[in-house]
């Protein structure tokens, strides 16, 4: 009786339930699934915020909880950017911070009092599970086929190339981005299927919501417009495009200038400007469109062919006569960056310094990806066959993504939601002939041939695959690909984007792990041995750690909104010691910290990036720091014996040496990074003096000195202090100065 | 902030037990101890202002400037020794540091043999020079005593020195002359923290009695280039005073009579320039001090002190500020045409201004100034920066925050009148749209009517 009580499980009615709970039951496993795989780096080291840029986003967070909404708004933030100070609340997007807020004081609320720190590092893993759900629904719109939805969350909910951004304790804008990227698309798709304002409006409240979280949301302001511009194009006007266009645009425009960080820009900046000329073009075709239907043809024609040409001068000419003016802001720099890849390098140093902003490797394609990278380009195939509206959107998303993952490392994010959906059309397309097609019929094989109208390949009866031979080999090789996926994204996530980059972790020679926890040990020292008010100077990498960490006001931090500070900051730290100090002074600086991983061989420390530091700050004073004066007349960058007078008496190299020579045996001391013998005197470091070094020598501070009380030169001072006489001028050159009061 | 609180304690305390402001121990230093009895009145005119004088022998072994790491004595008198230093206890080492742990040191030197060379090396680190042998004398052919240096010239007779500029205090003025017998000239280098007490005359020169005449590019410098006694502050306000004629201060020429070639014979007033001397070397004088800083808005039952300010806030800032005479605090005048300023700033200042006496109490005087806050927001300081020849600096930097416009800050924009146009379209096209519903609502269909009709 087995097969008949599954009939009554399968089929009719019930077998509709039984198939919709199946498919609730299998989303809600992969959002598990999504969660767990970003939970390697809690398990392995413990439950903290990542890298840069989370700490910024979880010190703001705090502040949100501490003072409220109404004071995070208005946050001037007086402790970073010293002495300028941030205007925070209005400079950042707040949709992250208010994200977790609202979930905290939600659970604070059920009496679930959850430390706001968890909340935060649980924040991306969570929302990787909705943008998994997001994900089905999306391609869901896509296909008939239920399998392609199920697929593309799957793969969603695994790929490495999401992955590397939603990590456990990854607390960064992008955590979220995705879930609002991938959620406005589908309400998009439906606006457009459907032509109602319902939809419209959900769009555009996600869009809103979007524009609050992720400075990414440009991309979206491009895409919609794109969209429709092609479909209108193709002779696709319909008044569902229309009505849900419309909707969208003005709502969507409104939402997103309630940002304060975003304010007026749809209206003024070159980058939102395509979404206002698809809105002024879509009003003139429906205008066309209701004209047409009052008028013949022929005047119509006329007509049509003179306002286009009109609109279309208008509209140029006034566009090019508000760019000059200047009511329109010029393209940025950034946008520059993503057509020319050597553009940054040439005029912006400080964008170009960023490693994700660098272009992508081909190889990083395949380790992101795996096998959707060459499923990609057949779903999108599929797309063309069947080419309605949303394949339409596929497509032109496909095709820009793709551009733009290859320019930027960090862009393929946006390109990994769109392979998935590819992949899974085409995958799910696969598996449903394979799975399900059965032998046709007689009949319709004998209208096959009759059709002539299509291609001359179709004619022939397809027999080939439904043989059970060729289904099982397809099937099985599929099922193989799958497994090996899986592994690979679980291989990827756990060896490449699960270290938390402030705690490192090594494998001593007998395998057992090596924890070198030396950032927060320094950032410690700072938080307890130091006035409150103390200010670092640090190259802007570890400007937001301090601040999150250490809890003291700095220089410069990663939101590198002003190029010019830190070109002061790399000024400081390229030239000698004289020049250095009246700078520091200046800027009331306390302590100066400096990474160093001469001792371990940690190779992401500051004498690798201070040729950056170098450029930038020749980029404002190119008379007073050069870059070719850091390399030898052979053009090499050397820290050794043979460096350039520049390198030697740079304050960074002289940080970043001072002392190390004590310890190795006299003439013998080693730099692992650069492997490289030094030479044999350490550095002298006259205005400064070491505070503190961690336990692996990773992070070395050091403490400004005040003006000598005697009024002496530091170098005197410090020579008097060491015993040495100083010399009398006994002859004095030129004529003798006379002191007057 | 916190220092400035000790250092005001450690004052109070110091008013409580004797007449300088920061302490009464003071050690003299004579190579021989013997000698100490030339010096008996200057001794018995410390001791009567309340210091607690100890003298001992520069090779004496338990002398020693800290204990446990801490200062042992508040001041120093330094007279010259004969030998090539002062001892392993008192290297220039051991003298800075004292200076630099606020010490107040007075060194005499003395014309009659070479400077040791020791003080010689501690002078150059304070930027004060002596001549490249160490022992040569000012003579001054027209300002000498008849009566004991008819024939060599070097005891010079002077009229005790007036203020150094319009703008400066003066400290050490008076009536009558003084006899500086046998000096040994010093010259100043460029810093800000030296200042001349006494400088030569115009006609003064410097030689050595046991060389002769020097060559031309041998002099150092001549005339009022030269100094008999030289004052240096360091950035701590430690005091480092130079005498170039410890004979001055014995007990013989507190009482002599003097006569210049051209004058008549007249009783020498070295004890009073003593008194004043020793007096400002041990900060007796000359000493300011910053009660109390408070800054706030200028509205009523505004908070005092602030951490924060928002542009184009109206301040207002005060500083109240004593001086010490001998023995009290009074409150403290600017000298003539000189001028206290604060300055708002960051990275430079975006205020300069005058400060104003507003208010005076027994002890102290109160400046203020109010202005508005720039329309910049950073991290501002409230600095006052004061510091003039013999007086002790002024350093004052409080940190205030300035913010931006808060969201509801700005005027609203029904009470911007330029935006009423503006505000007046957006009503008119919402009443209009409105407007046109109803109108569109109510309207019945009259063509079917019309239809049904026929």
């Amino acid at each position: 009786m087995a097969p008949s009580s599954l009939d009554v499980v399968l089929k009719g009615s019930s077998g509709r339930n039984t198939r919709g709970l199946l498919r609730v039951i299998i989303l809600c496993t992969i959002a598990a699934a999504a969660v767990s795989s970003r939970l390697f780096s809690v398990i392995r080291f413990e439950s903290i915020i990542h890298e840069f840029d989370p700490w910024f986003n979880f010190r703001a967070t705090k502040y949100l909880i501490e003072n409220g909404f109404y004071s995070f708004w208005d946050w001037f933030d007086d402790r970073t950017w010293h002495p300028l100070g941030r205007v925070t609340g209005g400079t950042l997007y707040p949709g992250l911070m208010v994200t977790s807020g609202v979930i905290y004081h939600i659970l604070r609320l059920l009496t679930i009092p959850v430390d706001i720190r968890n909340i935060c590092v649980m924040l991306a893993p969570g929302f990787s599970g909705l943008t998994a759900l997001a994900m089905y629904l999306l391609t869901s719109e896509m296909s008939d086929s239920p399998s392609a939805g199920l697929l593309a969350a799957a793969f969603m909910g695994i790929t490495p190339g999401y992955i590397s951004r939603s990590v456990a304790g990854s607390y960064d804008n992008e955590a979220i981005a995705i879930f609002l990227l991938v959620f406005t698309f589908y309400l998009w798709i439906k606006a457009v299927k459907n032509g109602s304002i319902m939809w419209g409006a959900l769009t555009a409240l996600f869009y809103g919501y979007m524009v609050s979280a992720w400075g990414g949301y440009v991309f979206i302001t491009n895409l919609i417009p794109l969209h429709v511009f092609v479909l209108l194009c193709m002779g696709r006007y319909s008044t569902r495009v229309y009505i849900s266009y419309t909707t969208w645009y003005a709502l969507g425009t409104l939402g997103s200038m309630q940002i304060p960080f975003v304010g007026f820009l749809p209206i003024r900046n070159s980058d939102h400007m395509s979404a206002l000329g698809v809105f002024g073009l879509i009003q003139l075709v429906a205008f066309a469109e209701f004209i047409r239907g009052y008028l013949p043809g022929k005047q119509f024609q006329k007509l049509l062919t003179s306002m286009v040409l009109l609109t279309f001068g208008l509209g140029f000419g006034g566009l090019v006569l508000l760019s000059i003016s200047g009511v329109i802001a010029p393209w940025s720099g950034r946008f520059y960056s993503l057509w020319d890849t050597g553009y940054a390098k040439i005029h912006i140093p400080i964008i170009a310094s960023v490693s994700e902003h660098q272009p992508t490797a081909w190889p990083a394609f395949f380790f992101d990806l795996n096998f959707l990278i060459w499923l990609f380009p057949a779903g999108v195939f599929m797309c063309f066959q069947k080419l309605k509206d949303e394949h339409v959107f596929v497509v032109i998303y496909s095709v820009l993504a793709s551009y733009f993952a290859g320019v930027m490392v960090r862009l393929m994010l946006t390109l990994t939601p769109i392979v998935c959906v590819a992949a899974a059309l085409a995958l799910s397309c696969i598996l449903d002939n394979f799975l399900v097609a059965s032998t046709p019929s007689t009949e319709t094989k004998a209208k096959a041939t009759t059709d002539d109208k299509s291609l001359r390949s179709t004619r022939n009866p397809v027999v080939g695959i439904y043989s059970w031979f060729s289904k099982s080999v397809v099937v099985a090789s599929v099922t193989l690909y799958l497994l090996l996926f899986v592994a690979h994204c679980t291989w990827v996530t756990s060896n490449a984007y699960s270290s938390p980059s402030v705690v490192l972790a090594s494998k001593l020679p007998d395998g057992s792990q090596f924890i070198i926890d030396d950032y927060r040990e320094a950032y410690y020292w700072l938080r307890q041995n130091t006035p409150d008010n103390a200010k670092i100077m640090s190259w802007w990498d570890y400007g937001y750690q301090i601040g999150g960490m250490a809890d003291r006001p700095t220089l410069v931090d990663n939101n590198t909104w002003n190029n010019t500070h830190i070109a002061t900051v790399g000024k400081a730290m390229s030239s000698r010691e004289e020049v250095s100090y009246p700078i520091l002074r200046q800027h009331d600086v306390d302590y100066v910290l400096v990474v160093f991983g001469g001792l371990l061989g940690y190779s992401g420390d500051d004498l690798n990036k201070f040729l950056w530091m170098v450029r930038i700050a020749e980029g404002i004073w190119p008379d007073e720091v050069k870059e070719r004066d850091y390399f030898t007349a052979r053009g090499e960058y050397r820290v050794d014996e043979e460096a350039t007078p520049a390198m030697k008496n740079s304050l960074m190299y002289k940080m970043s040496y001072h002392n190390f020579q004590s310890l190795f045996p006299a003439g013998q001391a080693m730099d692992r990074v650069r492997n490289t013998k030094l030479p044999k005197e350490s550095p002298q470091l006259n205005t400064l003096e070491e505070a503190f070094t961690s336990e692996n020598w990773i992070v070395r501070l050091y403490k400004v000195k005040d003006l000598d009380n005697l009024g002496r030169d530091h170098s005197n001072a410090v020579a008097f202090d060491k015993g040495l006489k100083r010399k009398r001028a006994t002859k004095h050159k030129g004529p003798r100065v006379l002191r007057t009061e | 902030m916190r220092w400035c609180l000790a250092l005001l304690i450690c004052c109070f305390l110091a008013a409580v037990n004797a007449l300088s402001s920061s302490g009464s121990r003071l050690l003299a230093i004579l190579e021989d101890t013997e000698q100490k009895d030339l010096y008996s009145t200057l001794w018995a005119d410390l001791e009567a202002r309340g210091y607690d004088v100890s003298i001992e022998s520069s090779k004496s072994e338990q002398l020693a400037l800290f204990k446990l790491g801490e200062r042992a004595y508040d001041h120093l008198l330094i007279f010259p020794p004969k030998s090539k230093g002062l001892g392993p206890s008192l290297t220039p080492k051991h003298i800075v540091d004292f200076m630099n742990k606020d010490g107040n040191i007075l060194l005499a030197l003395s014309g009659k043999s070479a400077t040791s060379s020791a003080i010689s090396s501690l002078l150059l680190e304070l930027d004060i020079h002596l001549s490249n042998d160490r022992s040569q004398v000012v003579v001054d052919h027209f300002n000498y005593d008849t009566l004991s240096a008819a024939e060599k010239h070097d005891v010079l007779v002077l009229q005790r020195p007036g203020p150094l500029r319009s703008d400066v205090k003066a400290f050490f003025d008076g009536e009558g002359v003084l006899a500086l017998p046998r000096v040994a000239p010093q010259t100043l280098g460029d810093s800000a923290l030296l200042s001349p007490i006494l400088k030569a005359p115009a006609t003064a020169y410097s030689y050595n009695p046991k060389e002769g005449t020097p060559a031309p590019e041998d002099i150092l410098a001549t005339g009022s280039q030269l100094n008999i006694i030289s004052a240096m502050q360091a950035r701590n306000s430690a005091r480092f005073t130079v005498l170039g004629s410890v004979e001055s201060l014995e007990d013989k020429w507190f009482s002599a009579s003097v006569k210049t070639p051209s004058g008549k014979k007249t009783p020498t007033v070295n004890r009073e320039f003593a008194k004043q001397l020793t007096a400002w070397a041990f900060k007796e004088t000359g000493v300011l001090k910053v009660d109390k800083v408070e800054h706030r808005l200028i509205t009523e039952g505004a908070e005092l002190n602030p951490s924060i300010y928002r542009i184009k806030n109206e301040t207002i800032y005060s500083i109240e500020i004593s001086e010490y005479v001998y023995d009290k605090w009074v409150p403290f005048e600017l000298p003539g045409d000189d001028a206290l300023q604060l300055e708002f700033t960051m990275l430079s200042p975006f205020h300069r201004l005058n400060l104003e006496p507003v208010e005076r109490t027994d002890s102290s005087t109160v400046f203020s100034t109010q202005f508005v806050t720039p329309d910049q927001h950073g991290i501002f300081s409230f600095r006052v920066n004061y510091k003039r020849p013999f007086l002790t600096a002024i350093e004052e930097k409080l940190e205030v925050t300035n913010r931006h416009f808060a969201h509801d800050e700005y005027p609203r924009s029904w009470a911007i009148t330029g935006g009423w146009v503006w505000i007046a379209g957006l009503w008119s096209v919402i009443g209009g749209f409105l407007a046109f519903v109803v109108v569109w609502l109510y309207s019945a269909p009259v063509a079917d009517k019309l239809k049904k009709t026929q």
